[in-house]
């Protein structure tokens, strides 16, 4: 029996790769294009889709593109499980299958006028990076702009290319840094949160904005905190496993909340909500 | 609230004769002499009547799974693309208890919102549910839906209500679905005038007769304000991990979505889970936020008396006691709610 | 599309669970247990609960399929079938019947076992017919059969409701036989049964035991005769019982008189001031059960182990009552009834001898046959040697998976792909599958009538739920079918119950079986007549071999012991969560992904030497091959061991294990063997 379409949210619709680029050794951002335009969707900064290869699986990937550019949707992705090792095998004109969008989205007019601390680690970049883009494609609206990113190693910092071209823009400072460095690096080296000096981080008139490994959200929101950012200054996109994307499968409820329909951007104070038992960070 | 009489030597008839229109579940003794809520077969009717059971056996399932099966495809995939597959035949649910209503009425609400689940809507979105009140408790020491305020007898939500009265039921309507079945097998149906007292007696005292056996609300209120770490921990060190306590539970709607293919072509099904199992919040790092016994544990109590009715207004626990009588450890809800309004230690 | 409920049988343990199969047309949608069966009584273990799902894999078998080169080309029954009976009796005829060999499935049910010794003895004249029992209990049927006179769970599982005290030995029981692990949890927490546990790993039933210790890998005939001494020693033995039941106790006094607490610390481990409490325990208790499993039997001395065991239960008196008794648990759910159906080298069904020139003539004689062969056929693990030695020519195996299940699987793959005719019929395409000349599509227990007969001898009906998926067939036709085309007559059957008629009529204790009798929870053997009710305890007035005879056995080391340059002791076993290898519950999507990779547990000392971090890789090598896996820091090994779970085809432990047998049951050692272990990329 074929139903309509429409009212099933589960549906995947046909889409097909049309670009592939290498980040590192195991991220690689992919292009995707809906086979039928008419399936296409508008998304917002920080929102996720569900892709499927048919007969491996399906997994929840945050959205990397700027909902301010137009051009393909873009995903950044690691070859971590099944679905995503499989996608790593597959180049343009491969076909996938894709549905969303889903999720909140990060703020966007509230952080007009304020200065802006975006706070990443390792593929973590990738969801921040549909805001800085979007942020930066109205740089006037928004005070300085500072984007602090780490990783384990310098062969590992995703979106080596467009940090130059970030740092080169005024107003805007990049800082990276990696936990091990390796020949020619000569940058620092320690945890993003090493940073904070160095990047004079100052609470005033900011907004942090967090993504990355449970354990950096962590000590980051921490020290945020610590410095004496208010807790709705400090805002973060939470990980979590996932299946359905749409409140219904719960995988990913963590007390009373679904990551996947009330988040996955939440701020601290939110989060500080959360029990801290079910492992939030 | 019109009321009417049906003769218990008619319930046969009506069933049988319902079966034109609706593919027909109810309690039915099995050739082992198990009792299963399940479909009575179109093509052996009249035997499938003959082990129809009325009087308050416990059934290992909720009717929730017929809305929600344990393994459901949601589509097929191949050389043409992707073929959905939804269910939505008319189904009269006859029997039901009070506190499996409560369940039914849990997950339409769950199902429904936000973003609609097609596979359930589908195939619960034309049914017809007739209530039979209980009145002894179907499981004895586990069950409590007196306290948790779910039965024996419905408040709302039914489209029909069967009140036993001894020879006959007293049926009360509760929805013009209700009314229109009514009206469809007329012949099956007197006027219930002048018998509502009794029919509340009855209900009084089934009432008394099952409960209350735990304050339940006093539960609900310390689970918000008290530690249960203790508890959580000897209790999760108990656990064998079956999954019984999800999949009888009435309101338990948590699935894994998977995939299975042989070549290119396949389907993707999703399949009753939980927050017992360890893999069910393990990430593809390998990192698990919920790590512990103790925390999948404390995940599985307090979602249902503590951000349940936080979040959705009520209890996600309807008081069937399944998860106790289906542990082969001898956990279960009523005696955990027992420990939290007691303080006593019950695992 | 409407929904029907089946009632069957559990298709994993022994423990024989009854539960429903639910099916919306010829698709199973979900399993639930059955709330009055003796076994399951409305619960079942994660694997039951989720027992229908790989019968629906796209990845089943659905067409027979012929051997192409490196690969297979699909191909229809007649020529399959006729390729299987043809080569057979080709090579049958050109080698000699004993140049064939059968390997039966404990995964099949009781008449296609039976079809299985008829095709292999009255077809095709060989005894070479085995099946994975050798690898699980042949030490439990060779050991108990010679001191209790019948090699089987003397007692029931509803026993274990009102056992007093439990004596648990090499026995993971809540991990592998759920529903009688639980029954122990249960009698301790509810009833204060007191609970004894020797296992070299610390077991999930560690934490409700009474008394436990983790003894040395392989040392329980030690420990046995320790716990005899002690008893001897205090005078706690059932003198009454000694004199009218058993025979041969001052031999047994005489041989455990050397097994003073204190040496046997020595040899096991375990503390003398543990081993006489532990005597003390069982001998005071009123009924005690003694529970055993494949920690026993795995071993070269395998037997010895068991009858030590038979040893100590006659030695209190735990024989012979309800609630007492040797109980080992079976590990397939038909592994019992496999070997009732004969599906052995040295007996037809009933564990009647091939050497017995009436019981030859009886089969010859229903089965339409001059004579039958006389000469025990060869075990499986020789059938396996006889392949590498070129001895062996064919095999057509059902149902098995050699290539990952069997010890030094890299000896067996290469005997398997020296074989001039491999035929292999399964439900799905299996590493042994791979090395096959003809596959043959099958059936799944859901998809056929029939009967299992569980640990505790109870003979259960099977239900066909569902059809076979494309063109497979149910094993009983397909073995049917090879016997017609190998020129037999004699296997005309419409319905499995016929089947069961004729083997009920030839094995006296399956002689008041017959399905009309089996409608809801079947019969425990001995049945001998139609109005028999069944036995739920042996040996009750008297042993089956008449007195219980007293086997005094002297504990020996174990084939390989740890040494400079492999030091550490590898066990193998199982996982709560996975079914052998994997081909039913590594399609099962809760059960993988619950336990979706292979790992090596290691102490956190040995961990620490190693500088091998959780998670982290190991390389584990013996002197027969090598796997690498992820290292599993915990303290539920002992310093100097470590456990690899066997499950997975690929990070086979197999490959690591080793075929040294017990020599009477022929049973591998995959309880020890030595290893090293390196830092996987160091």
């Amino acid at each position: 029996m074929t139903g309509d379409r429409n009212n099933n949210e589960y549906l995947p619709r046909p889409a097909r790769i049309t670009a592939v680029r290498r980040e590192t050794f195991d991220v690689k951002t992919f292009s995707l294009e809906f086979v039928d335009r008419a399936d296409a969707f508008s998304y917002k900064q920080g929102q996720f889709a569900e892709i499927s290869v048919l007969g491996q699986g399906e997994v929840p990937i945050s959205i990397t593109s700027s909902p301010s550019r137009k051009g393909p949707m873009e995903f950044t992705i690691r070859a971590a499980g099944r679905v995503t090792s499989a996608m790593h095998d597959l180049g343009p004109g491969d076909a996938l299958y894709l549905r969303g969008p889903y999720g909140n989205a990060f703020p966007f007019e509230t952080l007009k006028g304020r200065n802006l601390y975006f706070v990443a680690g390792g593929i973590g970049l990738a969801p921040l990076r549909s805001l800085i883009n979007m942020v930066l494609d109205s740089i006037e609206d928004f005070g300085d702009v500072k984007i602090l990113y780490g990783a384990k190693n310098p062969e590992e910092l995703c979106f080596r290319g467009e940090l130059e071209e970030w740092k080169a823009i005024p107003g805007v400072e990049v800082y990276l840094t990696v936990d091990r460095a390796s020949p020619g690096w000569t940058g620092p080296v320690g945890l993003v949160t090493a940073l904070w000096d160095a990047a004079a981080l100052s609470p005033e008139n900011a907004v942090a904005i967090l993504c990355g490994p449970p354990i950096m959200i962590k000590f980051a929101a921490a020290g945020l905190s610590g410095r004496g950012f208010g807790d709705e200054a400090i805002v973060m996109t939470l990980e979590r496993y996932m299946k359905c994307g749409v409140g219904k499968c719960g995988h990913c409820n963590i007390g009373g909340s679904f990551v996947c329909t009330d988040g996955p951007v939440f701020d601290y104070a939110q989060v500080k909500r959360m029990p801290e038992k079910e492992g939030v960070f | 609230m019109s009321t009417y009489l049906l003769r218990k030597t008619d319930v046969r008839p009506l069933l049988k004769e319902a079966s034109a229109v609706w593919d027909i579940f109810a309690p039915l003794r099995e050739g082992v002499g198990d009792v299963n809520f399940k479909a009575l077969p179109k093509d052996r009717l009249a035997e499938a009547l003959e082990n129809l059971v009325l009087d308050d056996e416990p059934t290992l399932l909720s009717p929730k799974t017929i809305f929600f099966p344990q393994n459901e495809t949601m589509f097929a995939f191949g050389s043409g693309g992707i073929r959905e597959q939804v269910e939505s035949s008319p189904k009269l649910l006859f029997g039901v208890t009070s506190c499996d209503l409560s369940g039914l009425l849990f997950s339409d609400g769950f199902f429904a919102k936000d973003f609609p689940d097609r596979y359930y809507l589908s195939r619960s979105e034309n049914r017809l549910i007739i209530v039979k009140g209980c009145l002894k408790p179907p499981r004895q020491g586990s069950c409590f839906c007196a306290s948790a305020g779910t039965g024996p007898f419905a408040q709302r939500g039914f489209d029909l209500q069967l009140v036993d009265l001894g020879g006959e039921y007293l049926v009360e309507v509760g929805s013009g679905k209700g009314e229109s079945f009514i009206l469809a097998h007329s012949a099956f149906f007197a006027s219930g005038d002048g018998r509502e007292r009794a029919a509340e007696a009855v209900k009084r005292d089934a009432t008394a007769t099952l409960g209350p056996g735990v304050d339940f609300d006093k539960a609900l209120r310390l689970m918000v304000t008290g530690d249960f770490e203790k508890n959580f921990a000897r209790i999760g060190e108990r656990c064998v991990y079956c999954g019984a306590c999800l999949y009888v539970c009435p309101t338990c709607t948590c699935f894994n979505v998977v995939d299975r293919a042989d070549g290119g072509s396949g389907s993707r099904m999703r399949t009753w889970d939980g927050c017992v199992f360890e893999g069910y919040t393990r990430e593809a790092s390998g990192h698990n936020p919920r790590p512990s016994k103790t925390a999948r544990t404390a995940r599985r109590y307090e979602h249902k008396l503590k951000y349940d009715p936080l979040v959705a207004g009520r209890s996600g626990c309807v008081g069937c006691g399944r998860c106790l009588d289906s542990c082969p450890v001898g956990i279960g809800m009523s005696k955990f709610i027992r420990e939290v309004a007691d303080g006593t230690e019950e695992m | 599309m409407e929904t029907r409920h089946t009632h069957t049988i559990c298709p994993y343990c022994g423990c024989g669970c009854g539960l429903y199969l639910v099916s919306e047309g010829d698709t199973l949608t979900g399993t639930l247990p059955s709330s009055r069966h003796p076994v399951s009584r409305g619960s079942l273990c994660v694997k039951g609960w989720n027992s229908h799902e790989f019968v629906n894999h796209p990845a089943r078998l659905a067409r027979p399929l012929l051997r192409e080169g490196e690969g297979f080309a699909p191909t229809d029954w007649d020529r399959a079938l006729n390729e299987v009976a043809t080569s057979l009796s080709a090579i049958s005829k050109r080698h000699g019947p004993d140049s064939v060999a059968f390997l039966s499935s404990a995964k099949m049910t009781n008449e296609e076992n039976y079809l299985m010794m008829k095709l292999a003895r009255a077809v095709y004249g060989t005894n070479n017919i085995d099946h994975c029992a050798r690898l699980c209990h042949a030490s439990t049927v060779a050991g108990l059969a010679e001191t209790f006179g019948s090699g089987a769970m003397t007692n029931s599982i509803g026993d274990f409701d009102e056992a007093d005290l439990f004596l648990v030995i090499g026995s993971d029981t809540t991990a592998q036989h759920p529903l009688i692990g639980t029954r122990i949890v249960k009698s301790v927490l509810d009833r204060g049964a007191k609970l004894i546990v020797f296992d070299p790993r610390t077991i999930e039933l560690v934490k409700y035991a009474t008394l436990s210790a983790r003894q040395r890998n392989g040392s329980d005939v030690a420990l046995v005769n320790g716990l005899m001494n002690a008893i001897i020693t205090a005078g706690l033995q059932d003198e009454a019982y000694i004199a009218a039941r058993t025979e041969g106790f001052e031999e047994l006094r005489k041989l455990v008189a050397a097994y003073t607490p204190e040496r046997v610390e020595e040899l096991s481990s375990v503390p003398a001031r543990d081993l006489v409490e532990a005597a003390r325990l069982y001998a005071g208790a009123k009924k005690a059960m003694i529970v055993y499993a494949m920690g026993i039997t795995q071993h070269v001395s395998g037997v010895e182990g068991v009858q030590a065991l038979a040893n100590l239960a006659m030695l209190t008196g735990h024989v012979g009552f309800p609630g007492t008794g040797v109980n080992p648990l079976r590990g397939q759910n038909n592994v019992q009834g496999a070997c009732d159906m004969g599906a052995l080298p040295d007996v037809v069904s009933g564990y009647q001898k091939v050497a017995d020139p009436a019981v030859r003539e009886k089969f010859a004689k229903a089965w339409g046959v001059p004579r039958l062969p006389d000469k025990p056929g060869l075990a499986a693990t020789e059938i396996m040697n006889g392949a590498a030695a070129g001895t062996i020519k064919a095999i057509y195996i059902v149902g098995e998976n050699p290539a990952v299940s069997d010890p030094d699987t890299n000896h067996v793959r290469k005997a398997l792909s020296k074989l001039e005719f491999l035929a292999v019929q399964d439900i799905f395409l299996t590493e042994t599958a791979r090395f096959a000349h003809v596959v043959l599509p099958a059936s799944s227990f859901a998809e056929k009538d029939g009967t299992f007969t569980n640990t505790e001898r109870r003979c259960q009906r099977v239900r066909k739920a569902v059809a076979c998926p494309g063109e497979a067939r149910e094993d009983w036709r397909v073995i049917a079918d090879i016997a017609r085309r190998a020129g037999y007559n004699g296997m005309n059957y419409a319905h499995p119950s016929e089947i069961m008629a004729e083997a009920a009529s030839l094995t006296p204790i399956y002689g008041g079986i017959s399905y009309d009798r089996l409608e809801t929870f079947g019969l425990q053997w001995p049945c001998p007549g139609a109005s028999h009710p069944g036995t739920p305890v042996l040996h009750v007035e008297k042993f089956t071999r008449g007195k219980g005879a007293f086997k005094p056995r002297d504990y020996k080391a174990p084939a390989e012991t740890p040494d400079a340059e492999y030091p550490f002791v590898l066990s193998t076993g199982r996982l709560y969560w996975h079914w052998h290898t994997r081909s039913m519950t590594g399609r099962t999507s809760t059960l993988e992904r619950e336990s979706p990779d292979c790992f090596v547990e290691i102490s956190p000392a040995d961990a620490k030497t190693l500088g091998v971090r959780k998670g982290e890789k190991l390389k584990v090598s013996s002197r027969r091959g090598t796997i690498t896996v992820r290292a599993e820091v915990t303290e539920r090994v002992k310093a100097g061991s470590v456990y690899v779970p066997f499950h997975y085809g690929e990070a086979a432990a197999n490959l690591l294990t080793i075929a040294a047998l017990d020599p009477v049951a022929k049973i591998p050692e995959f309880k020890i063997c030595a290893v090293r272990l390196e830092k996987a990329g160091a």
